[in-house]
This record gives C-alpha cells, structure tokens and sequence, in this order.
C-alpha cells in the first residue's frame, strides 16, 4: 500500500524535475540570445569596460567617436560636442545613452546584424568583434547648424523628405561628452556640474524638449483642413476681416489677432491667411474641420504617442507632442471650441518637439508622405585607421513613410508657405527664410514662422519649418525645423538660422 | 561484524572523485593563471574524505544503499568546485586558531557531516528512538525554533541564525529532521485510522479530525514559528514535506489537494496582510521592472543563466565580479546553482539535477522497500525534504517559482545545511541496511 504510493509519488517528482529543467532550457536555450543584447546585463558592462568598441563615422567618413585602452578599460572619446545628443556616451559609470545605447551589442560585437552568423558566433564561442557605425549626417551641416544656434538653447532638426534620413539634429546647450565617458572615478565631478547647470545640457531639446509651437501649427491645421475637405486654397471666412480687429467671440471667449503691423485686414484666402499669419482665420479653419478630425490628423501625422528616429529596436527615442492635456498623456478630446480655436493657431494646449514639426514639414514637401526618419545609414566591419571600413555588413535604409494627407492637399499648402516666405505680404514675416538671401539663386525655400506666446513675462519662443529647393517642378531636398527657446519673434532669430541652414545644405550638394 | 564489500559505491565514487581535482586545477589555472598547490590539497582533503567513508562502510558491514553516497560526493563535487573558484572571502571561519577560505571551510563542514552519516548509519541500530518519542522530537524541534526566535539574529531579514561562539547555526536545518521524525512515528500509527475512518462533508471527505488534530496543531505550532521568522523557504519546504508525507500515509490525492488550496488561499492572505511577501511576488513577476533595486538580485541571475547557454562559458570563465563586486549578490548560498549553470551550461545544471533525481529515486526506492510503515514514512519524508529543497531553491534561481532563500543541498555554502543533510543520508542509510539484514534473515542467510 505504502510502496504503491510511493511510485505514484513517484511518477509526480518526476514531473516536477521536468518542469524545472523546462524552466532551465527557457533561460538558458531560448531566451538567452534577448538576455544578452540588454544594456544592463553585466557581461555588456563588462565588455564595454575592457573590449573595443566600435567606431562611429559620419556621413562623410570622418570620425565622430572612437575608443582606446588606457591600462585596461576601453574609454571612449568623442570629436564633436555637437554630437552629443545624437551619439550620446557610452560611460562606465553612468551606462549609455543615445545610439550608444540603442547600438550597444553591435558597438561592443555581442551581435552580428546577420542572424545566421550571430548564431554561429555564439555556438562557436568566437571573441566578439565590434561593429562600426556611418550616419546620415555629414558634420559639416551639423556644425553649421550648432554654430548658427551659438550659445542660444535650442534645436535644428533637418531631414531628407524623400527618404526620411536626418541631415543634421542638433541640441543647445551641449556639453563635451569624453570626460563622463572615460576613468569611473573621474566622470562623477563633470556630471555633477552637468546636472547641476540651469541651462540643462544634458537635455535633448530636438527630440526631448516639449515645446508650445505657436504659428507653425498653422501648416498642420490647413493641409489637415484641406485633405478633409474643409477648406480649399480659396474659401474665405466673411466675419474674419472685421474679426481682425474686433476680435472672435468663441463661446464666450474672444480670440484676438496679433499685432498685424499696420497690414490692413481683409478677405484673405489660405495663402494671405498664412503669409500674415492670422490667428482668426486658422481658428475658423480649426472650428470648421472639427475636433475629432484635428484629433485624428494630428495622430496620423505622429502626435499623441512617442516617436522613434531608426527602427523600433534600435531607435533614438523622441517625446510625444501633444495637441490637448499634455498633463494626462493621452489625446484627450478638446474641452470646448476655445481649445480647439486655440490649438488650431498653436496655441492652447498644444506642445511638439522640434523632430515632430520637421517632419510636418517634410510630409508637405514630400507630397503628403511622412517619411520614416532614420540617423544610422550603416553597420560596417569595425576600422582601427580613422577612416570607414568597405566591408558594409547591414545598410539602413528608410522604411518609406506613410501618406497623411493627399498630393493635392500637401501642393496647395505648399504653395502657400513659398507664398509665406516670398509673397508681399509673407516677406514682412518670413522672408528672412528665403535662400535666396544666402547666396542661394534659382532656387526659393517654402516655410513658415511661429512665435510661441508663453504667456507671463517670457519671451516668446522662436520658431520656423520649411523646406527648399520649393520652386514649381523641384523635389525638395531638405525639410527644417529651428527653435530658440525665448529667441523671440520667428522671423526674427528662428527663420534665418533656417534659411542660411538650408542654403548651406543646398551648396554642400551642389543643389542649388 | 563482517566486511561487506561495496562495489558499486567504489566504482562509482571513482571517476566523480577525480574529476574533483581536475575541476580544483582548472578553475584554479583559469581564474588565476598560475598553479596553486593550496587548492589541490584541498580537493585531495574533499577526496580523501569520501574514500574514508567508503571504507568505514565497508569495514562495519554496512548493507545500505550503495548509490547514495556517490550522489552526494558528486553534487558535492560540483558545489566545492565552483566555492573554491569563487572569490574565497565571501565566507569563512577563523576557528581553532585556523584561518580557513570559504571552500576550506565547506570541506570541513563536509568532514563533520560524513562524520555524523556514519554514526547516524551505522550506530542507528534500532529505529524504537526514533519512533517512541515522537513527541519528544517535536518537542525538540518547536523548542529549537522557540530559541531562534528569542536568541537569533537577522540575515537579510530572516532571522535564522544562532551564534554559538565559534560558529553559527541555523537550527531550521536541523528541525526539518525532527519533523520528518515525528510526522513519520505519528502516521505510521494512525495512517490506517485516518484512512478508513473518513469524515464526509457533502462531497469532500476530510480526515476524521481526533486523530488528525494533534498532528495539524504540531505542524501548525511549527509553521507558524516559521513564517514569523520570515523563513517562507522553510515554511514552504515544510508544508511540501507534510503534504508528501500525507499522501504516501493515505493515498488521498484529496488531502494534497485540499492542503493545496489551503497553500494558495494562505499565500493569498499574506499577500494582502505582508509588505514582504507583496515585494517579493512582485519582483517575482516582474524582476526587470525594477533591475536596478528589488529586481537586482533575480534579474542578475538570469543574465547569469542566459550568459552559459547549453555548454556553458567554461569552469572559470564565468563573469562573477565586475568591478570588484560580485554580479550576483549571496551567489554562494541562494545562486550557486545559477554560478554552475554559468559555467557549466545547461548541460552542467541537467548533470546537477540529474544527481539529485538519483539521490531522490534511491530514497523512494528505500521507501518502498522498507520493512515496516515507520521506515517507510520516514525515508519518505526525509527523501521529500531533500528532493523539495533541491527543485524548489532551482525553480527560484530560474523564476519559475518565487525565490526563498533556502540552500542547494550539499552544493550551496553552508555548515548548518550541510550537516543536516548528511544526517538525513545517514538515516537513509540505517533503514535501507535494515532492510537489508531484514530480507537476508528472511531468506535464511
């Protein structure tokens, strides 16, 4: 009777030691291969302590971060401050940020981009070997942009319209990222300083930094309105020119225009509309397309959710822009048309990143496709000499984009930010974006300025999109967006900044 | 008394026993890069000890089971190795005006335990102290636990410790034999009435509860005690062992399930009630919610485990420290399966496994061979405690389960574990070579 138990027993314990060799064989089979690209795990750690790491290139094969042993850690140093936000560093003390960290195993060689050789590497037990990375940026574009910003904070943002690839992604203030990045014992007193600073260098301003957008906000509200239907380049709002003046009575509330600078108000389609930038007649184009369709254009075009440049697994991460209750996280719907008024001229409850309103910008110039950004251009075999090696292991190429609004809808609104820029009336407000004045001749540049009230005693903050080349025929090549925080009026700091950049990116590829 | 020759014992003791010194001499070369003749003395000393046991079996005639004591020099084998390969000042003692590292002292500790084996083995003639004063035992048990909770100290929140001067004890090791003692000799009684006599309500058939009661207010008395001192590893192990018990007395899968529900319904309750126990199933479920806090420890491990796949990285080879810190806090008593799974692979940890399911079967067998109910129950629990301890400390080690800081026996560092291990082996042992002697009288030798 006992003895009959006992192989009953048995039969359970040995369930029970399958069971627990089960759970052996997940982590050790089939799991291991994930548990080993993370950041944390100690023998990534380890590796970054004391194997090379791979050399980071950019777009023209000039060395932006490389790595050297002293005794026998393996410290990283970086040639360009304004790389910083883009590459981050790669410390022993305070772990990785940026593509440093989205690239780790490739950088330190615990994967292989090819899954048949990463298996073989690992079943083999081969010592690994690290991968070096080339950009999309050229760092010749990148530094003109950090020169241009200057001691201001702020970011530029530029990115290839058709292929979504980022041509420079700048952050002010930056900081020198070698001296946190080298000896774990001396990194601690500069990252001290650094976080203590109150202009906030280690803030990623192009992708982190959440900002009211002002003006700008106006090219969403109109090609949204014209892909809907709600307007076309022609409808005109017969209240708004004495509205001009007397103000918008919104349930209760009156919406005011802003200082028109002596321009008389009149009957003013789309492209008058945007090249003063009136206030009225967006808040009637916001009213009239409604706030569940701006709700649903603005997730089309990317808000409401956190965005990524690269690929989902190794992407740089950028903030979420909001255009309701950025408290509650969510695209909540608008509280009442005084909201959806407001936001429809970018102000209210609006807040973006610079990365977001480039690509609004691009997804104009690209004919209504929003391009896939993307800052690592490839994976290469790991170079001691300074320049790239040949051998390309994995190129990245954009993953397309995706179609926000029509052709139709994106032409007609760009044609009115060129007007924006280089009509009679635009001139007053954003000509200082136009290429032509930086030696750029043939070809014009589209655009449109924003000054971000925030309300109190700051100043505003000073903002511009566009994209050149904009001429009739021309497939644009470069879509931008600059902020200065509190620079000020758009046309006053942010538009020139972008049209000496887009000039500058016109001449560096001979397209002008 | 004549010499009984034990073949099979020495036949397999060999080849585990000398791939201990080449385990000594390769972790050694390979963490060190020199040749150390300080270690291999030891792993001689680690050798030495098991053969001498052989041969005091051999020379009293002893008839017991012949694969039990090469399990434990192989789980052993693979435990000291891996000690003596990790940094050596995690423990030690400095008793006897000897400095001894922290694989030195694990060896003496084994000493001591094979010591206590052979006197339990062979100077266990007859079973009547165990089984007459069960109650005593009890006693024994609930008074040692009663003083750990008075005079104990706290090791990361569990109180568990005695200091004895030279050395500190855990008295939960040893408790688990008591239990096992009285839980055996109390059944052995009533299994027959607790079995028969059924009480019916509605569908489910309880225990006819005058017989049951003593019995579930002991092992209450018990349990409670144990999870006050925060050792929910112990309190688990236990409840495990009682239910295993319970079920080979009576056959009744109903009472283990019944026991179950209670578990889960009690787990459940301390959930709500306790902040500890809530920390700890949260981190359970999700270690990487927090990896660099609460999940530290378990997230640590499984990178461990990820790091050796199946062949492992090589004895030696293993990332054990970075930076001077160990990668694994207490990677010596609640890890150290995870430290052999690193090194060895998943290939390692099976081997490892692999012993322990001989040393659990042969205890079964031991079991189902006994000669009286006693014998049975009690090669039973002491199989249980064991086999539960071993799949339960893994099972944490590898999140199946939540992890509780119980040890691996004969491989974690531990002398209180391993004492009380060795004492339990050396019970199997004794009924085993009972009933041995038994079935040769019957036979007419």
């Amino acid at each position: 009777m006992i003895a009959t138990n006992v192989r009953r027993l048995g039969f359970y314990l040995i369930l029970a030691f399958a069971l627990v060799s089960g759970s052996m064989v997940w982590w050790q089979v089939i799991e291991a291969p994930a548990l080993a690209s993370r950041s944390d795990n100690p023998e990534v750690i380890a590796a970054r302590r004391s194997l090379p790491r791979g050399t980071i290139f950019d777009a023209s094969g000039q060395v932006l971060a490389s790595s050297s042993l002293v005794g026998d850690l393996s410290v990283r140093s970086y040639a360009d401050p304004a790389f910083t936000h883009v590459i981050g560093y790669s410390s022993l003390r305070f772990g990785s940020t940026g593509l440093e960290r989205a690239y780790e195993d490739l950088l330190v060689g615990r994967a292989d981009p090819n899954p048949i050789r990463d298996l073989l590497n690992d079943v083999l037990a081969r010592t690994p070997q690290p991968r070096d990375l080339t950009l999309t940026i050229d760092r010749r574009l990148q530094d003109f942009a950090a020169a241009e910003l200057g001691t201001d904070p702020g970011a530029v943002v530029a990115i290839d319209p058709t292929t979504g690839a980022i041509l420079a992604l700048v952050s002010t203030p930056t900081f020198d990222a070698t001296p946190i990045s080298g000896d774990p014992d001396a990194a601690q007193e500069p990252m001290d300083a650094l976080r203590a600073d109150p202009a906030q260098p280690l803030l990623p301003r192009a992708r982190q930094g959440t900002y009211v957008p002002g003006s700008i906000m106006k090219v969403f509200t109109g090609v949204a309105a014209l892909d809907a239907g709600a307007i076309t380049p022609e409808t005109t709002f017969s209240d708004q020119p004495a509205q001009e003046t007397q103000g918008f009575p919104v349930q209760g509330f009156t919406i005011r225009e802003h200082d028109l600078g002596g321009i008389q108000p009149a009957l003013w389609p789309l492209s008058e509309a945007l090249q003063v930038s009136s206030n009225i007649f967006f808040a009637h184009v916001g009213l009239e397309l409604g706030g569940d369709q701006f709700l649903a254009y603005a997730r089309r075009f990317g808000f409401c959710d956190p965005m990524a440049i690269g690929p989902d697994d190794r992407a740089l991460s950028v903030a979420a822009s909001y255009v309701t209750n950025p408290v509650e996280g969510d695209c909540t719907p608008f509280d009442d048309d005084v909201e959806l008024a407001s936001a429809s001229f970018g102000q209210g409850e609006v807040v973006v990143t610079p990365v977001q309103m480039a690509l609004l910008a691009a997804a104009v110039a690209g004919d209504g496709v929003m391009p896939d950004p993307y800052v690592v251009r490839d994976v290469r075999a790991h170079s001691d000499t300074g320049t790239p090696s040949d051998t390309v292991l994995d190129r990245f190429a954009s993953g397309g984009g995706t179609r926000v609004v029509s052709q139709g809808a994106a032409r007609a609104m760009r044609a009115a930010m060129v007007d924006a820029v280089n009509g009679e009336l635009g001139r007053l407000y954003a000509g200082q974006g136009d290429i032509t004045l930086y030696g750029i001749s043939g070809s014009v540049s589209a655009g449109k300025t924003g000054t971000a009230q925030l309300g109190g005693e700051q100043a505003p903050h000073s903002w511009f999109i566009g994209f050149a080349p904009a001429q009739e025929g021309a497939a644009p090549s470069i879509a931008v967006a600059v902020l200065v925080e509190s620079g000020g009026s758009g046309s006053g700091r942010a538009a020139p900044i972008a049209g000496r950049v887009m000039a500058e990116y016109l001449r560096m590829t001979g397209g002008n | 008394m004549r010499i009984a020759w034990r073949g099979a014992e020495l036949r397999l003791l060999l080849p585990i026993l000398l791939l201990v010194p080449l385990g000594f001499l390769v972790t050694n070369v390979a963490v060190t890069g020199t040749f150390e003749p300080g270690p291999m003395q030891l792993a001689a000393v680690y050798v030495g000890l098991f053969v001498v046991a052989h041969l005091v079996l051999v020379l009293s005639g002893h008839r017991g089971d012949q694969l039990l004591l090469p399990a434990v020099g192989a789980m052993g084998g693979i435990g000291i190795v891996m000690l003596n390969r990790l940094p050596q000042d995690l423990a030690g003692t400095s008793a006897l005006g000897f400095e001894l590292g922290m694989a030195a002292t694990q060896v003496l500790w084994f000493g001591v335990g094979l010591v206590a084996m052979l006197v339990v083995a062979i100077g266990l003639r007859d079973d009547g102290i165990l089984r007459h004063y069960k109650y005593s035992w009890a006693a024994i048990g609930i008074l040692l636990l009663a003083a750990t909770m008075l005079v104990g100290y706290e090791v990361n929140g569990a109180r568990l410790w005695i200091d004895l001067g030279p050395v500190s004890v855990q008295p939960g090791e040893l408790i688990k034999i008591t239990l096992v003692v009285f839980l055996a000799a109390y059944l052995a009684e009533t299994r027959t009435l607790l079995t028969s006599a059924r009480v019916r309500i509605g569908f489910i058939s309880i225990p006819p509860l005058p017989y049951f009661l003593p019995m579930l207010a002991l092992f209450g008395v018990v349990m409670l005690i144990a999870v006050r001192l925060n050792d929910l590893g112990t309190a688990l192990l236990f409840f495990g062992t009682f239910l295993v018990m319970l079920f080979v007395a009576t056959g009744r899968r109903s009472y283990v399930l019944i026991g179950l529900l209670l578990f889960v319904a009690g787990s459940f309750v301390a959930y709500e009630l306790f902040g500890h126990v809530q920390a700890r199933i949260n981190v359970w479920l999700d270690p990487f919610a927090d990896p660099l806090g609460a999940g530290f420890q378990p997230v640590r491990a499984l990178y461990a485990l990820g790091r050796g796949g199946i062949f492992g990285e090589g004895l030696g080879q293993g990332l054990v420290t970075l930076g001077g810190n160990l990668t694994i806090p207490f990677v010596h008593t609640d890890f150290i399966f995870t430290a052999i799974a690193e090194e060895l692979g998943l290939l390692g940890g099976l081997a490892l496994l692999a012993f322990a399911a001989v040393l659990v079967f042969r205890g079964l067998r031991i079991a189902a061979l006994a000669r009286d109910d006693f014998s049975a129950l009690l090669a039973v629990g002491l199989t249980a405690s064991l086999g539960l301890q071993t799949l339960i400390i893994i099972a944490g080690n590898t999140k199946l389960v939540p992890l509780t800081g119980i040890t691996l026996p004969f491989v974690s560092y531990g002398g209180s574990s391993v004492l009380a291990s060795f004492l339990m082996i050396g019970l199997l042992l004794s009924i085993s070579h009972r009933t041995q002697i038994g079935t040769d009288a019957e036979r007419g030798e």
